[in-house]
């Protein structure tokens, strides 16, 4: 443990501290030495495809498992002897676990009541949280006669309710419809800026990632592939991986030819690209087996003999397909100089609006800065 | 020629024949009447049932002539009249009204912990072990399993023999209340496993997670959100537990060796020794009463709704 990390520890400024934790069911390595600090009151997003082992690291956070390898730090303390009911921690879980026997009111009311609060201020406080998550007046109504949305905010109101030091979210939204999801996910961030509590949200949804959070934990096979500010993750992906799942990338696949500072060139079909280093990625050297990743946003599309000066990367390329998405429109363009690979591009200006079909000849470009080499 | 056959295998071709035959014999508009004509089987048996409720009502209200054997040719209410008024009648419903009461009671107690480790437990041998154990006594049978008990709970028994070795005297285990008893429970342990079950099963283990997260310990945790949510399951094997128990017939008759008679084995003295068949049919309609009356109590206080059974809402 650094000197500057022990410091914030006894300041108390780190909410939870997970070491090395690794958990392994038979010969599945759900988890493999997961490591990371987060801030108090700050908003983590893991963020990862399904079998990644974002429940199996939440579930020991919360203590439902014990990793079989690490240390959880709560607060500064050493938690895996503490079971979960001792644990301050306010969890929505994937299906929700709303007790169906009970109202709205009784299941927020539940937490309070395990946690022997004076009788006379539950009601009251009840009434607070439902009122925060815009629920005021539906405290008496069953769990069945609410909406997936309202069941959605008793859940939440019933994890916070008894002000817990650190409030988890295990996909909680990944059954709602793409409207209500997203407004929900303005709601968490809202709730969560309004209490101030450290929160970590688990989900497969990169959009969401994205919206939320103040960090986000890009997870794969159980292994954190990035940590970083969303901003970050999004220019600067550490890996192949990161690059590849969130945003549309294309790869082009090669050899480092040679380096100079972050400045590489990359030699693809016997094309030379010039593209920078990952700033968190593995170090290259010349010869290395690589890919270069563009996001389909940073590729201009122009016609065959458009300049698009300021470029410095400028391939020919034949429309192969436009596909219409309302705000943009998706091009797939095959580059024979490039060993016939097809590019995505996206292009989000209203004027050039179908300006190519298929089969015509067009040119794409895009910035050095903008290609990330990644070894393969 | 083989090209076609491999495209129209010679299975299909068959099922289309009986599929032709079918709509020949049974044409699409009989179609509607067939789930009516699913049911005629469970109507003609609880009909039949009926039939002979009618006749047992019938032998109810006729008293046996003890010096012809023959049953009385009018109407009368003396054999309700004998077995509401008659102590020995008395003593022997309460008796099994109480066994089936305190069997039901111990029963649930040991088969919940039983049922709740089958379904929850991660290892799938502690689930078939548990599983195959709670279906091995059915292939036994119930008399063959209350002779059973004779060889190890009898005088010479092995228990009286294991009890020897430390020195303690012979004990009478068997033909008293409590033996009958434990004899019932040990019989009725599996239909309660049974029914609880699935009523565990639906109950998602997330809900205990969740429970304990906010702050509840697994004694609590059990009793606001485990036990509430089993109430189906326990009315529904309750009541199956109570009504079998209050009727059976084999257990009191063999470990209760004559002396601990349940309502059953007097019918079946009436029936067969006494062949008083008018004694017989009432003590056995008002059986069907008392157990009616029970079963009616329960749906009244929980609801038919707490056996699954119909919508949640009420
Ligand atoms: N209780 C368990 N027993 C065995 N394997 C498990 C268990 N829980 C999770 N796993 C395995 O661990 C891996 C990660 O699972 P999980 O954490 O649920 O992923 P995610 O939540 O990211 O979809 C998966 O391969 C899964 O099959
Ligand atoms: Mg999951």
């Amino acid at each position: 443990m650094g000197i500057v990390s022990t410091d914030l520890h006894k300041a108390g400024a780190i909410a939870v501290s997970v070491k090395d934790v690794g958990m392994v069911f038979g010969d599945v390595h759900a988890v493999r030495s997961a490591s990371f600090d987060l801030p108090k009151g700050k908003f983590l997003t893991i963020l990862g495809p399904s079998g990644s082992g974002k429940t199996t690291l939440l579930r020991m956070i919360a203590g439902f498992d014990n990793p079989t390898s690490g240390e959880i730090f709560i607060n500064g303390q050493p938690v895996s002897a503490v079971p979960p009911h001792r644990r301050a921690i306010g969890m929505v879980f994937q299906k929700l676990a709303l007790f169906p026997h009970m109202t709205a009111a009784e299941n927020v009311a539940f937490p309070l009541k395990m946690r022997r609060h004076d009788a006379r201020t539950i009601g009251e406080k009840v009434e607070r949280y439902l009122e925060l998550v815009r629920l005021g007046g539906y405290g008496g109504r069953r769990i069945n006669e609410l909406s997936g949305g309202q069941q959605q905010r008793v859940a939440i109101a019933r994890a916070l309710v008894f002000e817990p030091d650190l409030l988890l979210l295990d996909e909680p939204l990944a059954a709602l419809d793409r409207k209500l999801r997203e407004e929900m996910q303005l709601e968490f961030r809202r709730i969560q800026k309004e209490l101030g509590v450290t929160t970590i949200n688990v989900t497969h949804d990169q959009r969401e990632a994205l919206v939320v959070s103040d960090e986000v934990i890009v997870m794969d096979g159980g292994e954190i592939q990035q940590k970083a500010q969303p901003v970050h993750t999004y220019r600067s992906p550490a890996n192949a991986f990161v690059a590849n799942f969130i945003g549309v990338t294309n790869f082009i696949d090669g050899k480092v030819s040679a380096i100079s500072g972050s400045t590489v060139s990359v030699e693809s079909n016997g094309q030379l690209l010039s593209g920078v280093t990952a700033a968190d990625g593995a170090p290259l050297v010349p010869g290395t087996a690589c890919s270069g990743a563009v996001r389909a946003e940073q590729i201009r599309i122009a016609s065959a003999r458009a300049g698009l000066e300021g470029l410095e990367t400028i391939v020919e390329g034949q429309v192969a397909d436009s596909i219409f998405e309302g705000e943009r429109i998706v091009y797939e363009v095959t580059v024979p100089v490039l060993g016939g690979a097809i590019l995505r591009v996206f292009n989000h200006d209203p004027v050039s609006h179908l300006q190519f079909g298929p089969g015509e000849n067009v040119r794409l470009g895009w910035n050095a800065k903008d290609m990330h080499v990644f070894k393969k | 020629m083989r090209h076609s056959r491999v495209a129209y295998p010679l299975t299909w071709r068959v099922m289309d024949v009986f599929e032709r035959l079918a709509a020949a014999v049974w044409p699409s508009s009989f179609q509607r009447g067939l789930p009516y004509l699913m049911l005629l089987p469970a109507v003609v048996l609880v009909g039949l049932l009926v039939l002979g409720l009618i006749q047992i009502g019938d032998s109810s209200l006729r008293t046996l002539d003890t010096s012809t054997f023959m049953m009385s040719e009018n109407y009368t209410l003396a054999n309700y009249q004998r077995a509401l008024s008659e102590k020995f009648f008395a003593t022997v419903a309460g008796r099994s009204l109480m066994g089936a009461v305190i069997v039901t009671v111990i029963t649930l107690i040991f088969a919940f912990p039983y049922a709740y480790l089958m379904v929850r437990t991660p290892s799938s041998a502690l689930r078939k072990f548990l599983l195959v154990a709670l279906f091995l006594p059915f292939f036994i049978g119930q008399v063959v399993r209350a002779y059973g008990w004779l060889i190890i709970l009898g005088n010479q028994g092995m228990v009286n023999e294991a009890l020897g070795l430390v020195g303690v005297p012979p004990m009478r285990l068997l033909y008293n209340y409590p033996a009958v008893l434990f004899g019932l429970v040990q019989y009725m342990l599996p239909f309660a496993v049974l029914m609880l079950a699935p009523a565990l099963t639906a109950i998602p283990a997330e809900l205990e997670s969740a429970a304990s997260s906010l702050g509840a310990g697994w004694v609590r945790t059990f009793r606001h959100i485990v036990l509430p949510l089993a109430r189906p399951g326990l009315v529904g094997a309750g009541l199956v537990v109570v009504t079998l128990s209050l009727t059976d017939f084999a257990i009191p008759a063999i470990l209760g060796g004559g002396s601990q008679d349940f309502i059953a084995n007097a019918i079946y003295d009436q029936f067969f020794r006494t062949s008083d068949q008018g004694l017989g049919a009432t003590l056995s309609l008002l059986l069907v009463a008392v157990g009616s009356i029970l079963v009616g109590v329960v749906f009244m206080l929980f609801g038919a709704g707490t056996l699954a059974m119909g919508d949640e809402r009420k």
